[in-house]
């Protein structure tokens, strides 16, 4: 024990009784006690001992802080989005979204979720700022706008890292793709502008949400032309037609196989990239350079490197990387950052340095509480990101992995341009919502073998009943979790609209299992059932 | 030196001091959870209510 940990150690006997989670031991309370209801608003904020409680709030700070270069670096753009664009708005959820994420985690967990969340939140905080400084609705200069190239965020940016002139930019992302992980209210609105319209209502979500956006106007002007996909599956090409329409640039549609793992689907998927180079090449006048783009794939290798090394660890009882913010993170540094920024590898060598120690010590996250350790399959319902975390406190079920943590996770060659072309090709192809959801069964049905190689004993199957696809394998993948003999669990959702089934509804999917199936007593009763519905 | 090191210790008391002001102030937000109430309950409503004023030409 450190001398730190010997001065703590009586100021945390005296205080235990306010931590949540000793409250739920000891049947006096529990996380869920410290929150008006409703609202999701807490009344104070969580203890978990001093050192715990020094970490967040450290973190607290250090997004904040983040926040605030946000505003002095581009005052008036900044405050001009938040009077223009309603989803903005919804940013100011932030820290309460923060603290839903990493409710109940406490030591080495703690300090790599938060490591982990500060890097998206730096990165997050620039982004806004840049794009609202060139975003010509607010006023944003041509010629600065004319240097970004708006994609769909479902295309990954790092082939275009060989424009040097340029800044690829996911349009999506601010008002959508993001921000319904922190406001559960926000994509309704656009669904409704969308439906307003004409559009029927039992689309997939996230394409009624984008376009809605759209015909609100509410994504920021910027570009020369845009780069538009029928990424992750068919539905997206109607957005993206939607969204063409309303924009007005020229676009080109960076159409990838959908039956992407067919040896005969490369040569098509890696043309249609090379169409979109030449595209980019002609509407912006500049030219292509492999050099700069092997400087930012040595970036994404050297992260996918330490994501296998991660993997190994995620196997075994000692990781103390887990849950959302494992999930939150892989999903944003790779479909969004995808190399271009070095903060996001050394955060990753410093979470790897935590976690071999942590390894070595035999630390076992959440206390040792996991009782189930589950993958978790399918794009989540976005307005319920902390799903994980209390999956984990309400019944200690512990998400090791999430099928969008498996997306490209292949090495790209930095010397030779036509075998980085296939590389890239291949890791383009497994996307966001395609590595086990598009591509033929096969896929699909991998999801067993994932959670064999994790050790898993239980999947949790994201059924978002919006999904055309994904509904006729209902039945199949029933039949298969019991043939194998997982625990599975169907987890209605309905991706961004949470209107439709709420949080509530998907926690009772879990709750039934647990209770009827296996048995089992919650870990933190008041986690059970709550109403949450006004909360961000 | 004596002047410069009396110098520096008023300095450095000083900083303390603005450190642990700080210190007080902002943990004292963060516990009480102070930022977020503010927002939902005050900023959000109000921000609402001017974007559910907002006239939009939606025609295609």
């Amino acid at each position: 024990m450190s001398m730190i940990d010997k001065l703590i150690a009586p100021i945390d006997k005296t205080l235990e009784r306010f931590d949540p989670k000793w409250q739920a031991e000891h049947g006096v309370g529990g996380l869920r006690s410290r929150y008006y209801d409703k609202t999701g608003v807490a009344k104070w904020r969580e203890w978990r001992g001093v050192k715990d409680t020094m970490v967040d709030y450290g973190a607290w700070m250090k997004n904040l802080v983040s926040m605030a270069l946000m505003v002095g670096s581009a005052p008036i753009p900044v405050m001009k989005g938040f009077w223009e664009y309603r989803w903005m708005g919804s940013f100011l959820g932030t820290f309460m979204f923060i603290d839903r994420l990493f409710e109940g985690y406490r030591g080495k967990e703690l300090v790599i979720a938060h490591a982990n969340m500060h890097a998206i939140v730096q990165s997050l905080t620039k982004r806004i700022a840049f794009v609202l400084k060139n975003d010509r609705r607010l006023g944003g200069s041509v010629e600065g706008s004319e240097k970004i190239i708006p994609h769909d965020e479902t295309i990954t940016p790092l082939f275009l890292k060989g424009f040097k002139e340029l800044t690829p930019f996911p349009l999506q992302t601010l008002p959508e793709f993001i921000i319904c992980d922190v406001d559960q209210h926000i994509e309704p609105y656009y669904i409704d502008v969308a439906e307003a319209y004409g559009l029927p209502a039992d689309v997939c979500s996230r394409c009624a949400a984008e376009t809605g956006v759209a015909i609100d106007d509410a994504f920021p002007l910027i570009g020369k032309a845009m780069l538009s996909t029928n990424m992750p599956c068919n539905a997206s090409e109607a957005t993206s037609m939607f969204q063409r329409r309303r924009i007005g640039m020229p676009d080109f549609p960076v159409t990838l196989a959908m039956q992407h793992n067919e040896k005969e689907a490369l040569p098509y998927s890696r043309q249609t990239l090379k169409d979109a180079i030449a595209f980019v090449e002609q509407e912006y006048g500049v030219k292509y350079d492999w050099n700069e783009f092997f400087k930012y794939a040595k970036l994404i290798n050297e992260q996918n490197t330490i994501e296998l090394e991660k993997w190994d660890f995620f196997k075994t009882p000692y990781s103390a990387l887990t849950g959302i913010a494992e999930t939150l993170y892989r999903l944003y540094s790779w479909q969004s950052v995808n190399g271009q920024d070095p903060y996001f590898n050394k955060v990753d060598r410093k979470v790897i340095k935590i976690m071999r120690k942590a390894y070595e010590q035999k630390y076992q996250a959440f206390g040792g509480k996991t009782r189930h350790r589950a993958f978790l399959w399918g794009p989540s319902a976005v307005y319920y990101t902390d799903f994980p975390t209390w999956t984990q406190n309400c019944w200690g079920i512990n998400i090791v992995l999430n099928m969008d943590s498996t997306m490209g996770f292949n090495m790209i060659d930095t010397e030779d341009p036509e075998k980085a072309m296939d590389d890239l090709t291949r890791f383009t192809e497994k996307a966001c919502m395609r590595h086990h959801a598009v591509g033929g069964w096969d896929n699909v049905n991998a999801v067993w073998d994932w959670a064999r190689e994790f050790n898993c004993d239980m999947v949790l199957m994201n059924d978002n009943i919006a999904c055309k696809g994904m509904l006729g394998v209902h039945a199949l993948m029933e039949e298969q979790a019991r043939d194998l003999g997982f625990h599975f669990i169907f987890v209605e959702h309905d991706l961004e609209d949470s209107r439709t089934v709420s949080r509530q509804d998907m926690r009772n999917c879990v709750n039934k299992y647990m209770d009827v199936v296996l048995g089992e007593k919650p870990l933190d009763p008041t986690l059970v059932e709550f109403d949450d519905s006004d909360a961000y | 030196m004596k002047k410069v090191l009396l110098v520096c210790l008023k300095l450095l008391k000083k900083l303390t001091l603005i450190a642990l002001i700080t210190f007080v102030l902002t943990f004292t937000l963060y516990i009480t959870n102070g930022e977020n109430k503010l927002i939902y309950y005050v900023v959000r409503p109000l921000l609402n209510k001017h974007y559910d004023s907002q006239v939009r030409d939606r025609k295609i």
